[in-house]
């Protein structure tokens, strides 16, 4: 007797969206960076529309999903890049639920991609500095990576903005 | 344009307007670290040079607290003294003589802190021992290279007497000896004394952020403004720094070094510190010093001394008598003993890097 | 296709508070550096060592995951080997101002540059 399996068009999104997401993961883990294996998090940018889109229970998974089948691919599996991704990934899920309970019209794709990668960039700092190296030294680092994180959490924020314009149109991100 | 529409977008000014208020004013705050608010004066006083650093009041209160303590420690300084004439010369003329003498309370108080220390020490530290330290000629100013060290005999002699602070009755406020070989220097006692004295008059001024450093031996209360204190810690034959440390709250750092008052005939140096034990000043190590957090009445002078005295073969028996966390030895090897605490504080300086031995007390 | 990118209020905000950290925290953590004169080696576990930057000589310096070795000469100092995988800390290349540091966060291994404020408080002897 055979079992099937269906998936649905829902899950062709998520499948598709962490796809993309794992991409952009194993693009940037060739960028050098003043603390290695502190990310930017560009592929933020996945894990805003997902947000927006499907909301935060997706976007969870899609960001989970992304740095653990990044890791796996790129071969940094429970090494210390792969902690403070997932830490990174952590924090700015949390934030970003936090951040959707904002009154009103609340953020936009540039807010919400602003403080994820604000986030991000603060607890991969702070693993960093408690689990690897906790010297004071380190926070002479700290305001080149949080400028890091405003330029690319703003770039990613217009470039989700963009992506979800442009995919809305096209009708593609319909269920 | 509809009224709704021309009222959000005031709305929309006004928070950017707002928002940039705060951008502005926070940058200012943090720009706002310019006068730095510290105050350091040398003096010549309590028979060394005293180093005082006084951070966050302002220049009168300072001045005023820094004359205090300097009046406070010419004071002490006399009260004290092992050879000039005074308070503790008289009770010394009395003790040998068999006699007794009526005490202030500040003296019982030191006399008392002191036995306490001896005894926890194994009696490494020993105020008692007066006597052995004049023969070697260090109950002068100076003492010279030229004259050679007392007759093996007389130091024997004075050794076998045994004299302790154990050896001190106090009836009342009248002291008495029991052992007429009792003649008191309190040494590197006094100075830990007179440092926290120094620190409660300053404390009394209002001043909690202050380092009172006499010939070495200091005591750091509070931070400077929003960073800890930095401690350098000499390398005992150079002048170049072995070591630093951060010190914050309530923390004092005192050595005993066998470069402080010594003397060098025939090639071996000789100096100040004694092994009660022996007769002679132990060569086993350079320095010691001993961190702790608080007043501790004259720890840091007790303790260090012992430390001397044990040097490298027994100075974990020191640490572990007097409950010690922080402290250090140097070798005459140069090797550097520590404990597990003081390892992780203390940064070495320069180089090369001295040879580690981490103590488990 | 409009290509504008709307920003809500709250994005705004965001925008501003975030701009706003950023001078803090340079002002807060890039304070006091002055002309290079030190290199600090810190591992975890071991007391740090700090020699001056004009020294020419090489450190070895044993890990978790083996030996790092860390070189000074002409004023400038690196990483030349380490036994992490990414060797980010090599690629770092020399450091030759005050606060620059490199990293090997696996083997546990930071070497940092010290400014001239290394001025003590107090000295103990």
């Amino acid at each position: 007797m055979s079992t099937t399996v269906t998936t649905t068009r829902h899950d062709h999104r998520i499948a598709w969206l962490t796809a993309l997401g794992i991409t952009i993961h194993i693009a940037e883990s060739v960028l050098p960076s003043p603390l290695p294996g502190v990310k930017p998090g560009l592929a933020n940018v996945v894990t805003v529309v997902a947000l927006l889109e499907y909301g935060w229970a997706t976007a969870a998974w899609v960001a989970l999903l992304r740095v653990l089948i990044g890791s796996l691919l790129i071969g940094t599996f429970l090494s210390p890049t792969f902690i403070l991704s997932l830490a990174g990934a952590v924090a700015s899920l949390t934030v970003l639920r936090l951040a959707s309970w904002l009154p009103g019209r609340g953020f936009g794709p540039v807010g919400y991609c602003l403080v994820a990668a604000m986030a991000h960039m603060a607890a991969q700092f702070l693993t960093a500095y408690t689990v690897f190296i906790p010297h004071d030294g380190l926070f002479h680092l700290l305001p080149v990576l949080m400028t890091a994180a405003v330029l690319f959490g703003l770039v990613s924020g217009a470039v989700s903005h963009l992506a979800l314009q442009h995919l809305r149109q096209r009708g593609a991100l319909t269920p | 344009m509809n009224a709704r529409g021309s009222l959000r977008r005031l709305r929309s000014g006004a928070l950017l307007v707002g928002g940039l208020i705060i951008l502005l004013s926070l940058t200012l705050c943090a720009c706002g670290r310019g006068k730095d608010p510290i105050h350091q004066t040398e003096i010549l006083v309590f028979g060394t040079l005293v180093d005082i650093t006084v951070w966050g009041v302002d220049d009168d209160t300072a001045q005023r607290g820094i004359a205090d303590v300097i009046k406070a420690l010419n004071e002490l300084h006399h009260r004290w003294h092992a050879w000039q004439p005074g308070p503790l010369t008289e009770i010394n003329a009395r003790l040998a003589k068999g006699e007794s003498i009526a005490l202030a309370p500040d003296q019982i108080e030191v006399i008392q802190g002191a036995q306490r220390l001896s005894r926890e020490s194994g009696y490494l530290f020993n105020p008692a021992i007066g006597n052995l330290i004049a023969l070697w000629g260090f109950h002068a100013d100076d003492r010279p290279d030229d004259v050679p060290p007392p007759p093996a005999g007389a130091i024997e002699r004075l050794v076998a007497a045994q004299p302790t602070m154990d050896d001190l009755r106090l009836e009342g406020d009248r002291l008495s000896s029991v052992n007429p070989a009792v003649q008191l220097d309190f040494g590197a006692y006094v100075k830990c004394y007179g440092v926290d004295r120094a620190i409660a008059i300053l404390r009394k001024h209002g001043i909690d952020n202050a380092i009172v450093n006499a010939g070495g031996d200091l005591r750091a209360i509070g931070r400077k403004g929003d960073r800890p204190w930095r401690i350098g810690i000499r390398d005992p034959r150079g002048t170049g720094i072995l070591a630093s440390i951060e010190v914050q709250g309530d923390e004092s750092v005192f050595t005993s070094g066998d470069y402080e008052r010594f003397f060098i005939w025939k090639g071996k140096r000789y100096h100040h510190i004694i092994d009660p034990r022996s007769g002679y000043s132990p060569d086993g190590a350079m320095s010691a010093t001993v961190i702790y957090t608080g007043p501790e009445a004259g720890v840091g002078g007790g303790a260090s001394t012992a430390l001397m005295v044990a040097g490298p073969r027994e100075w974990l028996k020191v640490v572990r008598g007097m409950h010690l966390v922080q402290a250090m030895v140097i070798g005459a090897d140069r090797t550097v003993y520590l404990t597990p605490t003081l390892a992780k504080r203390l940064h070495f300086e320069g180089e090369p890097t001295p040879r580690v031995i981490i103590g488990q007390p | 296709m409009s290509t504008r990118i709307a920003l809500t209020r709250a994005d705004w905000l965001a925008v501003i508070l975030a701009l706003a950290l950023l001078p803090a925290l340079y002002l807060r953590y890039w304070g006091d550096a002055g002309p290079a004169t030190a290199v600090r080696i810190s591992a975890s576990g071991q007391p740090d060592i700090t020699v001056p930057l004009s020294s020419n000589r090489r450190f070895t310096i044993h890990g978790p995951l083996g030996d790092s070795v860390i070189e000074i000469r002409d004023g400038r100092v690196r990483f030349v080997s380490s036994p992490c995988r990414g060797k980010e800390c090599i690629h770092s290349g020399w450091l030759a101002h005050a606060g620059e540091l490199a990293a090997c966060l696996p083997n546990g291994v930071m070497v940092s540059v010290l400014g001239r404020d290394r001025r003590y408080d107090s000295i103990n002897f």
